[in-house]
């Protein structure tokens, strides 16, 4: 679908002469004049203006009253004037208006400070109040949710949370009840406003209403400060801004980026960071003595992981999570191989998958970003839901339904929260996306086999023909328009459809999909995988894989993948296991082999952040790992985009940088990384990956880079032979073992962040 | 004063005709043979009869029809036409008449206005406390389904039209064009953000064409003697005939059919009788609760869409309230102020703190902890609430409110003094602060959260103090 474009005009206002995009509101056209015109409802990201607070009055020639400028488009030649006697009579009035009920409680207010409210009475209020009789009143402050406690008597009624919860999440929970100066927001029925989004409001918030209950009363504005960061908890990767007050994170605030969150921040997102400070996090090394884990020394706890693995040699194994950076990936890899000659190393939850798969799914032409989700006119849903796997991206698909016009199709095993939305919904056998995926391909390519892929996924193929309909799009009519746009569709897929035992039979019913698609070929069409794991693609690009170094380059021998490790360890093949930010028994499939696995093991060697089941029965040495806002390194976006996570709070107790241990570790094993900072590991790794040659933190900067926009993507590796996916579908042992299924709520973060309490409490609240 | 004068009868020339409101008589009185006429011509020759009579909304703001219809696009995209008839503002009771009486004549009016403006999908909002006249609508469009009026091929034109009677909730906001279309969408009613305006994206985002009742009901009579002939009557500028709601202190309050531009005297004193004997009128809205005032001078002025704008007044509904003397001027305000506040659906600032604000002033006039300078704060609040809303609900009270002041400023101020000498305030300067506080105090904390009644009640220690003037009639 055509993106917006931008032609600049010339308008007038205040009598300067200034220059803006066509068919811009007022109040955005205004700013590149340098006026900035007060508003309380107007936020972009909401969609249309309502027009509501009044705030915005000004003046254009030729019509008589007054405009609000968060609804007029600018136009050519337009006479704007936001000063004139009128436009201030008016601006102070509505100040007034909006102060003579709310409480003016600013000194013990949370957003006092940072409180566009005041801000806007201090620029354009008339500094005095007439009114003398006596304010509305309401019960205060009230829990709107666990997270969010409402203050009914400070609120100005700008609807703004309410247009979130109807129109953004569309979790259709917040209303405005009553009518007039007796309006207030609630629920419907006043029943706890809980949804996977809900904390956006308090940052929409435009006054002291809508506040964070973690937060409340922790910090003044004065007292804190912002640092920008990267939120690793999912494959979302949504920027953010973490508030800081005395080396502790307080608060996490969503940091726009257009090409990745919009502006919005998960609750997981935006709740977890006290998991950060929680009383259990491992803040020092330890080492299994006596049967019990003890605090040692950095210098005791490396050399005994040393030993360990130098012992091991190529009978050591290593496993990254997807909370590792693309440097600490690396660096583990080199370890690896390098060190200790040993191949065993993997970061993908679901088995092998072949070299060329890897890389025919990942050739930059295939490569949907997180805008064409909005833009394209079909997107199918395949084997993934993305409020479970990467939260952020389903308002993004809400809004391309919503705003564009997109058709949406799920393809999935159990329910989805799109499914209300979906032009289209398929439910196939858990387990059986591979099957799926090759009966979409044989239903796009007429070929036969239809039926019989059919029936091992489980569908009608009626369904799997609708679906095929649905994603070419009606045929051209003729004698229409001979510049017929091509469609862009985009195909949005769960890492888990190329899990094994049918990898290859997914990898290639995907590219067959995207061959009769033509994605490669169309501008805005492609796929955009969701990985397991919240750096999944960034681990595979360092070369964290059994079967590819970095750049996903050929090896000479191919080392076993995450289950052939279990096995291997179970079996007393392997000996030493290295875990790097991965709990095996919560994130790998197969429980009960990785039981035996861990018992098995000689010698475990966790970097972990949290004492889980796994860490505390069988690791004999545990590196205290880095949560995210205290890292330093590179994370790749499932659409390819690198993005900067910076330090923005101190690291607790002895915590070491995790390059730092690796290379420690690799001093003890006779191999010098020669990596002194953060900056070096990154340096190392775009010299090692070919196509993000020439890289630097610096290009990468807030925004993140996707590398496939630079020169250097033409030395990503191509295919020898592309897998065709004609491959058998295979009975999963056990379909959801297979699917090695977790949501990304489903983690420690949010296990230790008191703040999420109430969803394991519940019983006891009854 | 004279007998009415004979008025040429367009909508009521039957209106007492007995079954009127069935097929069979309304058939009989010459019903639906201005559909078969205008289904021979073309839907333009219809809009041109239209456009010619010069037939403007009766609902209250006065846009001439023919232009609006004119307004939907053309092309082959679902276009609706809705007819208003959540006739909610005070003093206005004629829409109610004629869809009680002869619900046929809407009917009719609203297929021809269809078949002119190309649409195939239509709706009457009707406001809930009407149900007697939805019933009546129900069962005449059963009627007309069964006779093939309404439904598909209507008489084998090849128009289609399907016609639902929706009945609301009652707001007085839904009264208001886009308020009306977001609860007929079943959203809360709240007025929409214009433009767009409904004639490009209305119901369902779709080109909507909004009319009165009064306005549709009138289209069978344009067709019947042609638009040219309609504009004959009237003036120049308001053509042809309007229902007049007269209530207030007459004598013979009711319904009367006018020809646009016969002196307003005509209308109050003519037709509905003029005050009770010995009293005199003290004050009259023209056009619903919503114009401001005028008073007995402006007795003259012709009753007419213009003369009323230029008398800074506004025909509006159509409805005259007519106030006499023995009512004192701050109850008028204060009924009209609170029956807004009630209303006013919140989304917008000024509407919804300046209502309540003023509310809570003329209350405190009425107790008598008022000072003249409050006259000062409540005008310019009224100034400032005029123009700056979201839909015409703040003006609506804010220009009568400020009328009042503007034009009965003496009684204010002597009232003022005269509450307050009755709480012995007067002289004894200095406690007033301390008073107002004490009123302050004297109110429990209002919460709303379990009933939004608790906040329309005046301060309740006040009230029907002795001394005051409340209910003086």
């Amino acid at each position: 679908m055509p993106r917006p474009e931008s032609k600049m005009i010339n308008f007038t206002i205040d009598g300067r002469e200034v220059s803006a995009p066509e068919g811009a509101m007022l109040v955005d056209a205004a700013k590149h004049g340098d006026v900035e015109i007060p508003v309380f409802c107007y936020e972009p990201k909401l969609g249309q203006p309502v027009g509501a607070c009044r705030m915005c009055l000004v003046e254009i020639e030729g019509i008589p009253k007054l405009q609000t400028g968060c609804s007029t488009p600018v136009r050519d030649g337009m006479v704007v004037y936001t000063e004139t006697e009128r436009v201030k009579v008016a601006q102070q009035s509505v100040v007034e208006f909006l102060l003579i009920n709310h409480p003016l409680d600013c000194p013990v207010c949370d957003k006092g400070g940072e409180c566009p409210l005041q801000d806007i009475t201090f620029g354009w209020g008339g500094g005095i109040s007439r009114f003398i009789e006596p304010k509305r009143h309401f019960v205060k402050p009230l829990e709107l949710s666990p997270l969010i406690a409402i203050d009914r008597e400070r609120c100005i009624l700008c609807y703004r949370c309410v247009r979130f919860s109807q129109e953004i999440s569309e979790d259709y929970q917040l209303v405005l009840l009553e009518r007039g100066a007796h309006s207030y927001v609630s629920t419907f029925d006043g029943h706890p406003y809980v949804a996977p989004f809900s904390g956006n409001i308090v940052e929409l918030c435009p006054v002291g209403a809508l506040t964070s209950r973690p937060y409340r009363f922790r910090a003044r504005p004065w007292d804190i400060e912002g640092a920008g960061s990267v939120c690793t908890l999912c494959p979302a990767q949504c920027n953010v801004t973490i508030t800081v007050r005395d080396e502790r994170a307080l608060r996490v605030l969503a940091r726009q980026n257009d090409e990745v969150d919009d502006g919005w921040l998960c609750d997981k997102g935006r709740f977890a960071y006290q998991s950060f400070h929680a009383e259990e996090r491992i803040t020092e090394p330890l080492i299994r003595d006596g049967g019990q884990l003890r605090p040692v020394t950095w210098e005791r706890a490396l050399e005994q992981a040393a030993g360990a693995l130098k012992r091991a040699g190529a009978n050591a194994a290593a496993i990254a999570g997807g909370q590792s950076t693309g440097e600490e990936g690396h660096l583990l890899a080199r370890l690896m191989r390098e060190g200790l000659g040993s191949p065993h190393l993997d970061s993908r939850r679901a088995g092998t998958l072949s070299l060329d798969a890897h890389r025919a799914l990942g050739a930059p032409a295939l490569q949907a970003n997180v805008s064409d989700l909005e833009f394209a006119h079909a997107v199918l849903v395949l084997d993934t839901d993305p409020v479970n796997d990467a939260s952020i991206l389903d308002l993004r698909l809400r809004k391309g339904i919503r705003r564009r016009g997109l058709k949406l199709a799920v393809a999935s095993p159990g329910p989805s929260s799109l499914d209300p939305s979906a032009a289209l919904s398929i439910r196939f056998k858990p387990g059986a996306g591979a099957a799926f995926a090759a009966a979409l391909s044989a239903a796009l390519g007429a070929s036969a086999e239809l039926e019989t892929l059919c029936g091992e996924a489980g569908v009608e193929s009626a369904a799997v023909r609708e679906l095929a309909e649905l994603l070419r799009g009606p045929e051209p009519q003729q004698g229409a328009d001979s510049e017929l746009q091509p469609r862009e569709v985009v195909i949005l897929w769960g890492e888990r459809l190329t899990a094994a035992p049918n990898a290859e039979l997914g990898a290639g019913a995907l590219l067959g999909i995207a061959e009769a698609l033509d994605l490669a070929n169309v501008e805005g069409a492609g796929m955009l995988e969701v990985p397991a794991t919240a750096n999944g693609r960034g681990l595979r690009e360092a070369g964290v894989l059994p079967n590819a170094g970095p750049g996903l380059s050929q090896l000479q021998d191919a080392g076993r993948d995450s289950a052939a490790i279990a096995e291997g360890l179970a079996a007393g093949e392997l000996s030493a296991l290295y875990l790097l930010q991965c709990d095996p028994l919560r994130e790998l499939a197969d429980r009960a082999l990785w039981e035996r696995a861990l018992a098995g093991a000689s010698t475990v060697i966790a970097h972990a952040s949290f004492l889980t089941d796994a860490i505390n029965e069988h690791a004999d040495v545990v590196f205290p790992a880095e949560a995210y806002p205290e890292k330093e390194g590179t994370l790749v976006h499932p659409d390819g985009r690198l993005q900067r996570l910076r330090p923005a709070i101190a690291r607790p107790g002895s915590v070491r940088a995790g390059w730092h241990v690796i290379a420690e570790l690799a001093l003890r094993l006779g191999l010098d990384f020669d990596v002194l900072s953060g900056a070096m590991a990154s340096r190392q790794l775009f010299e090692a990956v070919p196509f993000y040659s020439g890289l630097t933190l610096e290009e990468i900067g807030g925004r993140g880079v996707r590398w496939q926009e630079r020169e250097a993507a033409a030395a990503f590796p191509a295919p020898a032979s592309a897998p065709s996916g004609d491959g058998s579908f295979e009975e999963p042992a056990d379909p959801g073992e297979a699917a090695g299924y977790r949501s990304v709520w489903d983690a420690p973060e949010v296990e230790h962040s008191p703040a999420f309490d109430f969803l394991f409490k519940t019983k006891e609240l009854v | 004063m004279a007998a009415p004068a004979a008025s040429p009868m367009l909508l009521f020339t039957d209106i007492d005709e007995p079954g009127l409101c069935t097929l069979e008589v309304y058939e009989r009185r010459g019903g639906y043979e201005s559909l078969r006429k205008a289904l021979a011509m073309t839907p333009e020759e219809v809009l041109d009869q239209l456009k010619a009579s010069g037939l403007r909304g009766r609902g209250g703001a006065g846009f001439a029809m023919g232009t609006k219809v004119s307004f939907l696009p053309k092309g082959s995209m679902d276009k609706y036409l809705v007819c208003n008839a959540d006739e909610s503002e005070p003093g206005t009771f004629k829409d109610r008449e004629l869809m009680q009486k002869t619900p046929h004549m809407l009917i009719e009016g609203i297929v021809i206005a269809s078949y002119a403006a190309g649409a195939n999908c239509s709706f009457i909002y009707i406001r809930g406390e009407y149900v007697e006249q939805a019933d009546a609508l129900d069962a005449a469009l059963h009627e007309a389904r069964e006779a093939g009026y309404v439904g598909e091929d209507i008489l084998g034109s090849g128009h289609s039209l399907s016609l639902v009677v929706h009945r609301g909730a009652g707001a007085y906001i839904c009264g208001e064009e886009t308020g009306l279309l977001d609860s007929l969408e079943g959203k809360r009613g709240n007025p929409r953000l214009k433009p767009p305006f409904p004639a490009n994206q209305g119901l369902y985002q779709g080109p909507t064409l909004i009319n009165n009742v009064e306005t549709l009901s009138t289209v069978p009579a344009i067709i019947r003697i042609s638009g040219e002939e309609y504009a004959k009557l009237g003036v120049e500028t308001s053509t042809g005939t309007k229902l007049v709601s007269v209530s207030g202190h007459v004598q013979r309050p009711g319904n009367y059919e006018i020809e646009l531009g016969i002196p307003s005297r005509e209308i109050i004193y003519g037709l509905a009788g003029g005050p009770p004997e010995g009293r005199k009128v003290k004050c009259w809205f023209p056009g619903g609760s919503s114009s401001p005032v005028l008073t007995a001078d402006d007795l003259d002025i012709p009753y007419d869409f213009n003369s009323l704008a230029a008398a800074k007044s506004m025909l509006g509904s159509g409805a005259v309230i007519v106030v006499d003397d023995s009512t004192p001027i701050l109850d008028v305000a204060l009924k009209v102020a609170k029956f807004y506040r009630h209303e006013s659906c919140g989304k917008c600032t000024p509407c919804r703190e300046g209502t309540n604000w003023t509310v809570k002033m003329l209350e405190r006039i009425a107790s008598g902890e008022a000072t003249p300078m409050d006259l000062e704060i409540m005008a310019s609040v009224q100034e400032h609430i005029i123009g700056n809303c979201l839909c015409v609900l703040g003006d609506a009270m804010a220009m009568p409110i400020g009328s009042m002041i503007a034009k009965f400023r003496d009684e204010f101020e002597e009232h003022i003094e005269a509450a307050r000498m009755a709480r012995g305030l007067n002289g004894s300067a200095g406690s007033d602060a301390a008073l107002a506080a004490q009123g302050a105090f004297d109110e429990a904390p209002e919460t709303h959260l379990a009933h939004h009644g608790t906040g329309d009640q005046a301060p309740g220690a006040h009230e029907g103090a002795p001394g005051t003037h409340r209910g003086g009639a």
